[in-house]
């Protein structure tokens, strides 16, 4: 029955691949993205668009999905029916199910000794330190970075102003002062800051501390088989937030995840908070919001817990994966993509589109000819932030499996430590013996 | 487990349902004797229907008790599945042979061979098996695994997913949030129904424009209307809290206060129903005789008499009807609108069972136990079906 159920879909999906064969000799190179936006999607069309009509014999296509959690499930249903693309986005905590799953080919693999990809040169030293890092699994370079971000502080300084507040606040103990003046203002917005209960910032705030997310190298010495979320940064952490809803100061949405972004882009784009913690990649949309409507918003470091002091923080976003198995023409065509796609002339231009940082030197140098980040400081924050971190076991960021279904078990503890009156250490205990079950299940299910 | 155990387990089942049948074929003057023979195959056959998949897992030495326990309740279902038919059929049968007039001719136009009929269904019933018998069916073999998307092997794990269920607290919590949005979605959204109805249905100038107005948010999807509202209760900029504190001096969290998120899903649930049932309120009470109403007048009954024990009983089918399409609304349907407007959250408190499915299932990545769900939620919406009709069903004044 379900032998021959596939079958027929098979014959159906061959009689459609080999019918527009005949009308075309290009081939055809599909890339799924997470991006929906015409900023970001339609950025991505032009340049293959672009890079079709350098090399006609090539034809990429680019799909967006509605955020990375749906392309990751796309990802495994179309490699469960053998209809994966040539190029995959994935974000950075699906790194051990991407390796795990056996979809992907690392790159530097792919390119093995050539210097070049049809004429575009391949040259993987040109990327920044912590972005190489980053991307760099057990000393084989895996996955084209492309949107890299960090998590970045917005102060909206017309209101800090007012306050007397005159810089943005660096520790959590300058957030509380700079709130106390804030609210105390005769025209206080309703909160006076935010940040979205994404499981990005709760890493970001342990990793300052210098606290693992996980066991063995926070899963970079071998795989990782608990997390341990329940520990002294973590509990600092919880208790700084809850106090500052106590107090009023601190607006929680109830959004978690995904939905969490939209809720504060709200609350500071209306003014009704005067500061929010948020990522780089929207560095652009924050600042204009601004400029549009008449205050003036700068961007700072993620202020740290002033008890243990800032180690560094993490890298956030996204890269490019490659699909393993495909034949060499499209692998080439990927391959002559992906390069392209972080040219110094386009990774100048995304960075400046969006706010995620410019992956490559020569990019920040022809930036920092242009005179770009003098003009518009806001958007050296994040390459500053992760340039002056220390590279721990912490700040690498952790590679853990099922991470995804994990950041909602710590978004759930968030949610309840902010929500209820359970002890933090509680809530986050219950947190982690939840996280332990998920990632034991994905062990079972995945580890050799 | 010892090897002889199975084999006991369907010579209790076939005993059972030989006695059971016996029984049932005395009462209708059957030979008990054939009664019981059908009846313990039937038992055995009954029996072996989760069992046999299972490969009689749940009492393994090693498992719980609660998988021991689970499993009896799985061969009583097995074995209701297989008897209980066989012995309505052989009724239905019997009564037939006595009684040849009732029913059982032909009717004129019906198809004379089975042919026929069979290859103008086959377009319905290939779609049917292929995309929902099919996967109905291998839900139950998923909810017996430990699976994920994109994981390199799955693991059969009896019946965890079910029996692990009874600890869950979020799960159970997750039936008592369900039960409390449904009822107040189904009593909220039908009373406020009727009582537009009531009004919409006066002759007055210009009703159908304001019946056709009344009628478009059942046009607008779920997910739509989730959006909306998501706008309206914003708590920073939504306009309710606006209007609320202008007027009361109040603010409500309902977005992000655990009290108040289940009446945003209430609210705008029922605004989004409210159309559909203020359309057939209308048409049901169109269907309300003026003489009745008449007569009730001349005999002295006064409005409220007249409304509560003449129009209210007679639109009793519809109202019947619309508390079960109203229940399977607030099951099934809300999930476009909670998955917009709250997400589950805060603290859970709108993660209804529908919602909780695909938090597991699809955020969570665990199909088996997302699976396990699923089916409970089925055999819970079938009980709630027939212990409806068979409550309300009496009831019911369907009219001459």
């Amino acid at each position: 029955m379900r032998k021959s159920f596939l079958f027929v879909v098979l014959a159906a999906m061959l009689a459609l691949a080999v019918i527009p064969a005949f009308a075309q000799e290009t081939v055809d190179v599909p890339v799924w993205i997470a991006f929906t936006d015409e900023n970001r999607l339609g950025w991505a069309q032009d340049r293959a668009v672009e890079y079709n009509e350098m090399f006609p014999q090539y034809n990429v296509t680019v799909e967006g999905y509605a955020n990375y959690e749906e392309l990751f499930a796309a990802t495994a249903l179309a490699a469960e029916q053998g209809t994966l693309p040539a190029v995959v986005q994935y974000f950075e905590v699906a790194t051990q199910d991407a390796r795990d799953s056996g979809y992907f080919k690392p790159i530097a693999e792919a390119i093995g000794d050539r210097t070049d990809i049809n004429g575009i040169a391949v040259n993987f030293d040109d990327f920044v330190g912590p972005v190489r890092e980053y991307y760099t699994i057990d000393g084989v370079f895996t996955s084209m970075p492309w949107n890299t971000s960090s998590a970045i502080y917005f102060s909206n300084m017309t209101i800090l102003d007012a306050a007397g507040v005159d810089t943005p606040p660096t520790t959590w103990a300058e957030i509380d002062a700079a709130c106390e003046l804030v609210m105390a203002l005769e025209t206080a917005p309703e909160y006076c800051w935010t940040f979205p209960n994404h499981g990005w910032f709760f890493e970001q705030w342990i990793a300052q501390q210098d606290e693992q997310f996980a066991n063995n190298g926070n899963g970079r010495e071998e795989r990782a088989t608990e997390v341990s979320i329940n520990n002294d940064g973590s509990v600092a952490l919880l208790t700084f937030l809850d106090e500052q809803l106590a107090k009023g100061y601190l607006y929680y949405s109830g959004a978690q995840g995904g939905d969490s972004w939209g809720t504060v882009d709200q609350a500071f784009s209306t003014q009704q908070v005067a500061m929010a913690a948020y990522s780089s990649s929207d560095t652009a949309t924050y600042t204009n919001v601004g400029t549009d409507n008449g205050f003036e918003v700068v961007a700072s470091f993620l202020p740290y817990n002033e008890v243990t002091g800032w180690t560094g923080n993490l890298i956030g976003g996204a890269s490019l994966w490659l699909v393993d198995g495909l034949s060499t023409e499209v692998e080439d065509g990927a391959l002559g993509f992906l390069l392209s796609i972080n040219s110094t002339e386009n990774a100048a231009a995304w960075h400046q589109l969006t706010g995620y940082i410019a992956v490559t030197t020569s990019a920040n140098e022809l930036l920092t000819e242009q005179g770009w980040f003098e003009e518009n400081p806001n958007f050296s924050v994040a390459a500053d932030q992760l340039a002056q971190s220390t590279i721990t076991t912490a700040t690498s960021g952790a590679i853990i499996g099922a991470f995804p279904s994990i950041r909602s078990v710590v978004t759930q503890a968030v949610d309840t430590a902010l929500l209820t009156d359970e002890p933090v250490a509680d809530v986050l205990a219950a947190a982690q013996e939840d996280a332990n079950t998920v990632l034991e299940e994905y062990n079972l299910l995945n580890a050799e | 487990m010892t090897a002889q155990a199975p084999l006991l387990i369907h010579v209790i089942a076939a005993l059972i349902g030989a006695v059971y049948l016996a029984w049932r074929f005395q009462r209708i003057q059957v030979s008990p004797a054939l009664g019981g023979m059908i009846g313990a195959a039937a038992g055995a056959v009954g029996s072996a229907i989760f069992m046999l998949p299972l490969n009689y897992c749940t009492f393994e030495s090693e498992r719980s008790l609660i998988d021991a326990v689970f499993g009896v309740l799985l061969i009583g279902i097995g074995m209701a599945l297989v008897v209980l038919p066989v012995d309505a059929l052989i009724r239905s049968v019997v009564m037939r042979r006595r009684n040849p007039n009732m029913g059982g001719t032909a009717q004129a136009g019906a198809f004379k061979g089975w042919l026929l009929p069979i290859v103008f269904l086959a377009p319905t019933l290939i779609v049917l098996t292929l995309f929902l018998y099919y996967p109905s069916l291998d839900t139950f073999r998923l909810s017996t695994l430990l699976a994920r998307l994109g994981a390199r092997r799955t693991l059969f794990v009896c019946v965890d997913n079910f029996t692990s269920l009874v600890s869950d607290g979020d799960y159970l919590n997750s039936f008592v949030i369900t039960i409390f949005i449904s009822a107040a979605i189904v009593v909220l959204g039908l009373a406020l129904a009727l009582g537009i109805a009531l009004l919409a249905y006066q002759p007055i100038k210009g009703a159908r424009i304001y019946r056709t107005l009344l009628i478009w948010p059942y046009a607008i999807s779920p997910v739509v209307a989730g959006v909306i509202f998501l706008l309206l209760f914003n708590p920073t900029g939504g306009i309710v809290n606006y209007a609320l504190d202008n007027v009361f001096g109040i603010k409500i969290g309902w977005l992000n206060d655990p009290t108040a998120a289940p009446w945003a899903v209430i609210i705008a649930s029922v605004w989004k129903s409210l159309g559909y049932n203020i359309l057939f309120y209308i048409a049901g009470l169109q269907n309300v005789s003026k003489d009745i109403r008449e007569a009730a007048s001349i005999d002295g009954a006064n409005v409220a008499q007249r409304f509560f024990s003449v129009v209210l009983p007679l639109l009793s089918p519809i109202t019947f009807f619309l508390v079960i399409t109203n229940m399977t609304y607030a099951f099934f349907e809300t999930f476009g609108t909670i998955d917009y407007l709250t997400g589950g959250g805060p603290l859970n408190s709108t993660s209804t069972l529908m919602y909780n499915i695909y938090e597991v299932g699809i955020t969570n990545n665990d199909l088996g136990k997302a699976a396990a769900q699923s089916i409970v939620l089925f055999a819970l919406v079938i009980g709630l079906t027939v212990v409806q009709f068979r409550t309300s069903g009496n009831r019911v004044n369907y009219g001459a």
